[in-house]
């Protein structure tokens, strides 16, 4: 019997000195797993971000390299979430434009679960009637907000972009159009050709009036306004005059049917090489105040 | 009555705290003072009338042990302490488990994430988590041992047969209980198991709104959700135990009324002599058996911890979901047979007149072979009567019982995705380095180990890199070229995979290497790791085969963040 004691207390004591290992290395086995799920849930994230998010806010979240389900390039109709706007600091200037008051993560998964139907935006959430569940909008956040790293949020904070408020301050600030790659913008990049068509077959617009018409509107749409001081106002705010000639009769609106992002997307350079491919005469303005001047 | 206070006033402070405490602990132990409790410990003899013995007689808790044994039954051999080791684990698993629901809520939106946070942010979460996990597999083990060794000992035969039936029960809510544990944790795993094993409730071949509404019983919905992980929790944490815990007690009741069961070879054939014990082969509860249950105890719980710590970590897959199937859904081991045997063909002697071909293997398993084997099982002591439980005298019944462990061993090895399932060649090839749920060794290779670029699955880049140090990719590449070289042919003479024999089906000529179907002809097979964030990376595994029957072109990715840390378990 005293044997039989003797190795209880033995056993007693090496569960203790094991259970005394097990929490001096707690610590760090306890972070090493907090990272492992945050890893985890980056991962999970990644592979519905692909599967899902990608065709419109491309392939590395730069709102660049765009495929269909097929595997074709198409314009990526989704802003850029691979950017510093969205992503660098506690309060992001994105944050700061939208007027959102809670935290980054809130804005994000708030944006992706509910949406943003009027800007085409679909609605993930479940909750509202999407696909993903919530834990599934949770990874997906981890996913984009892990694209904050030293190399993206280097430097200092951009100045938030301001169009130039009139077509001759737009075009004092760039090279002249360039066509070429005005028709890759227009027929990939932003993917115009899919709504306003073809602008050399009339009739080919699918939804938007045809782009072949566009350098005909000289004081046609709004009074005072050249076709290129039109078009300028028209892709920066899709909503402020809505066209009568859309395929099946007046157009839908306002809110404008017609994405009102490019303006967050397209550069200056973009704008005119765009115009140049859709013969618009840029050095015909009539000068009219297009964008507000930012309030001092 | 004296108060303390008079007491105190009599024999002075230390005197009367002393004769308080003696009282004390003798209410406690319903019958022993400290000096019979350090007596016994002493070894020594006890005083008469035995203080030993009251316990016995007036406490809740030793009223179901036996005062004394037969020192026959007191060693390993015959009971193996299996009985004891069940109980014993059921209560390790009550505590762990306390423990455990303290940080689990059982709902679809949070148990998931409960379970990562008690292995990330609860001390000792992921060690609790573990024992309670590994517990739970040695309950299953040393029950169904210790109901082998009744068996093979005959104890289930007269006067013992309900504490057999009794014990069958027991047998029964242990596997359901593991079971219903299973599904807590809300990960992919869990779930389909869960949901493939309750849905043989459709299958039975009675009217159909028995089956779809039994279905809906145990899921709670037409599929598994918050209703249905409800269900599985108040079984799991409530139900189950409150029942287990009551048979122990009737169990363990019954084993005092009719005594252990001496071994075989030493009573009289027919006769049942447990209760009657020779005074001096007589082992005392009071102290010996109860030193050597807290020797028991203090070397399993040793065992358990150190093999928690140590060795055994329960592994948590990706999140339930409901509209993704993974490719292999297994069962816990425990539970494999009766996949196997859902493997089987069960052709109908009868198709000639009446019925299909073959009958649905789902029916005739779970409403055909399993009721009928547990109801055999439940009256088996009532049916196999023989007087002797003499080894030499049961050599029939011993051999059935080496035959139905073995039978159930090969259903476990059926059960498993080895056994005639198969994707198609290039899926099962991914499925070993990286399969959608459970341990990859892809991802297990350390994420510094990598480069982004290609590794192409050939000796040659395994010697490199085992020449550069990365012995995981190496690994790896290994286990990806022991797969190709069993889900290929080849014809051009590639070493180590065998020939090529073409055969005819309707989408063209097809391949097989003489074990498998439809394998890959001469693959190109490679492994692309590509930067996609700055701390995470793809792993691709990509296989071509460009023959002009049967070409191939497979990709499968997953993500590996810098500190997802597969090798932590
Ligand atoms: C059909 C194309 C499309 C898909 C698919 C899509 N988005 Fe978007 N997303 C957009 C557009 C367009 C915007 C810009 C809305 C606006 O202008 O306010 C946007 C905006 C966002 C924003 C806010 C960006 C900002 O700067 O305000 C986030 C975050 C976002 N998307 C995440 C996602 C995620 C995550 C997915 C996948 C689950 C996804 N998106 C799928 C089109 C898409
Ligand atoms: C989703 C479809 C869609 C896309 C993509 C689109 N638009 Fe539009 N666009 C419309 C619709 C619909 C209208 C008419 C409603 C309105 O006036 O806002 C319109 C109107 C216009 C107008 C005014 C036309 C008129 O006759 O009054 C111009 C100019 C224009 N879009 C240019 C562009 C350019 C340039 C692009 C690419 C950068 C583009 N749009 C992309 C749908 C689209
Ligand atoms: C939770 C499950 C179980 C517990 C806790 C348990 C516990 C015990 C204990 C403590 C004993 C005393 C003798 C010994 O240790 O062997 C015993 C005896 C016995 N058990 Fe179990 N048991 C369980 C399951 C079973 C099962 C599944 C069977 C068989 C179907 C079974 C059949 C028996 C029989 C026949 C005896 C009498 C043995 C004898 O007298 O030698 N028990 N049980």
């Amino acid at each position: 019997m005293q044997v039989k004691i003797v190795i209880t207390t033995i056993a007693f004591m090496l569960t203790m000195i094991i259970f005394g290992y097990a929490s001096i290395r707690e610590p760090a086995r306890m972070e090493t797993f907090t990272n492992a799920y945050e890893g985890r849930r980056i991962e999970w994230g990644g592979d519905i971000f692909h599967g899902n998010c990608a065709t419109c806010h491309g392939e590395h979240g730069k709102a660049e390299l765009c495929y269909d389900a097929e595997g074709e390039q198409i314009g990526c109709a989704g802003l850029a979430l691979n950017n510093r706007e969205l992503l660098c600091g506690e309060r992001t200037p994105r944050m700061e434009a939208m007027g959102w008051l809670g935290t980054k993560e809130a804005f994000i998964g708030g944006t992706i679960t509910a949406g943003r139907p009027w800007a085409n935006m679909p609605t993930w959430g479940s909750d509202f009637g999407g696909s993903l569940q919530p834990y599934e909008v949770g990874y997906v956040t981890a996913y984009v907000l892990n694209w904050e790293d030293e190399e993206l949020c280097a430097g200092p904070p951009p100045e938030p972009v301001i169009w130039p408020s009139t077509v001759p301050d737009l075009i004092a600030e760039t090279a002249a159009g360039d066509a070429v790659n005005g028709e890759q913008l227009y027929n990939v990049a932003y993917g115009c050709a899919a709504c306003h068509g073809d602008p050399v077959v009339d009739g080919s617009n699918a939804v938007g009036p045809w782009a072949g018409n566009f350098q005909n509107l000289d004081e046609v749409r709004v009074a005072g306004y050249t076709a290129a001081d039109y078009m300028y106002e028209s892709i920066l705010e899709p909503s402020d005059y809505i066209s009568p000639d859309c395929p099946a009769g007046p157009c839908a609106g306002p809110p404008s049917s017609m994405p009102a992002n490019f303006g967050l997307r397209m550069s200056f350079q973009d704008m005119v090489d765009i115009m140049a491919f859709l013969n618009v005469d840029v050095s015909s303005s009539s000068g009219a105040e297009i964008v507000p001047p930012p309030a001092e | 009555m004296a108060t303390l206070f008079d007491e105190i006033r009599e024999l002075g402070v230390k005197q009367a705290l002393i004769a308080k405490a003696d009282d004390v602990v003798e209410r406690v132990t319903a019958g022993m003072n400290i000096n019979d409790i350090r007596g016994m410990l002493r070894g020594d003899e006890p005083r008469r009338p035995n203080p030993r013995l009251r316990p016995h007689a007036d406490s809740f808790w030793l009223h179901i042990r036996p005062s004394f044994y037969h020192a026959e039954v007191t060693h390993i051999y015959p009971t193996f302490r299996l009985g004891w080791l069940s109980t014993f684990m059921f209560i390790w698993e009550t505590i762990t488990g306390i423990f455990l629901m303290i940080f689990y809520t059982p709902s679809p939106d949070v148990a998931f994430e409960n379970m990562w946070e008690i292995m990330s942010n609860v001390p000792l979460g992921q060690l609790m988590r573990d024992m309670h996990r590994l517990g739970a597999e040695v309950m299953v083990l040393a029950v169904a041992l210790h109901m082998l060794r009744t068996y093979i000992t005959g104890s289930y035969k007269k006067p013992r047969q309900f504490t057999w039936l009794t014990g069958m029960l027991l047998l029964v809510f242990t596997l359901v209980l593991s079971f219903s544990g299973y599904l807590l944790p809300w990960d992919q795993l869990a779930y389909w198991a869960v949901t493939v094993a309750v849905s043989a409730a459709e299958s039975h071949p009675g009217p159909a709104f028995i089956g779809k509404n039994v279905n809906l019983l145990l899921r709670g919905a037409p599929v598994i959700g918050a209703g249905g992980l409800l269900r599985f929790y108040l079984l799991h944490v409530l139900l189950l135990p409150l029942l287990t815990g009551i048979f122990i007690f009737v169990h363990y009741y019954k084993v005092v009324i009719h005594g252990h069961s001496l071994p075989p070879g030493r009573e009289a054939i027919g006769e049942d002599t447990a209760k009657r014990v020779p005074k001096d082969e007589r082992v005392y509860f009071l102290p010996d058996i109860m030193t050597s249950e807290m020797m028991w105890t203090a070397l399993t719980t040793l065992g358990l911890v150190g093999g928690s710590v140590f060795f055994y970590h329960a592994v948590i897959e990706s999140h339930a979901d409901s509209l993704v199937t993974p490719l292999h859904v297994v069962a816990p081991w425990y539970l494999s047979w009766s996949q196997g045997w859902l493997k089987w063909i069960f052709p109908n002697p009868l198709s000639a007149f009446a019925g299909p071909l073959e009958f649905d293997s789902k029916v005739v398993v779970a409403f055909g072979i399993i009721p009928l084997l547990a109801v055999a099982f439940f009256i088996w002591p009532y049916i196999e009567v023989g007087r002797s439980r003499r080894y030499a005298d049961r050599r029939a019944g011993l051999s059935l019982s080496m035959f139905f462990i073995t039978f159930m061993l090969m259903s476990n090895w059926m059960g498993s995705p080895e056994f005639l399932v198969q994707a198609t060649s290039e899926l099962e090839v991914s499925q070993r380095l990286m399969p959608q749920e459970g341990h990859s060794i892809l991802l297990e290779v350390p994420y510094d180990e990598w480069d982004v670029g290609t590794y192409i699955a050939d000796e040659a880049t395994v010697q490199a890199m085992v020449n550069a140090g990365n012995l995981h990719i190496a690994e790896a590449l290994e286990v990806y070229i022991k797969a190709l070289e069993d889900w290929s042919c080849t014809k051009t003479g590639h070493h180590g995979m065998a020939d090529c024999v073409g055969y005819d089906t309707e989408n063209g000529e097809r391949y097989t290497n003489g074990v498998k179907d439809e394998v890959l002809v001469d693959p190109y097979a490679a492994i692309v790791i590509k930067q996609d964030q700055s701390n995470v990376r793809t792993i691709t595994i990509e296989i071509k085969v460009d023959d002009e029957e049967d070409p191939r072109d497979f990709y499968y990715t997953r993500y590996r963040h810098e500190e997802a840390a597969y090798e932590i378990y």
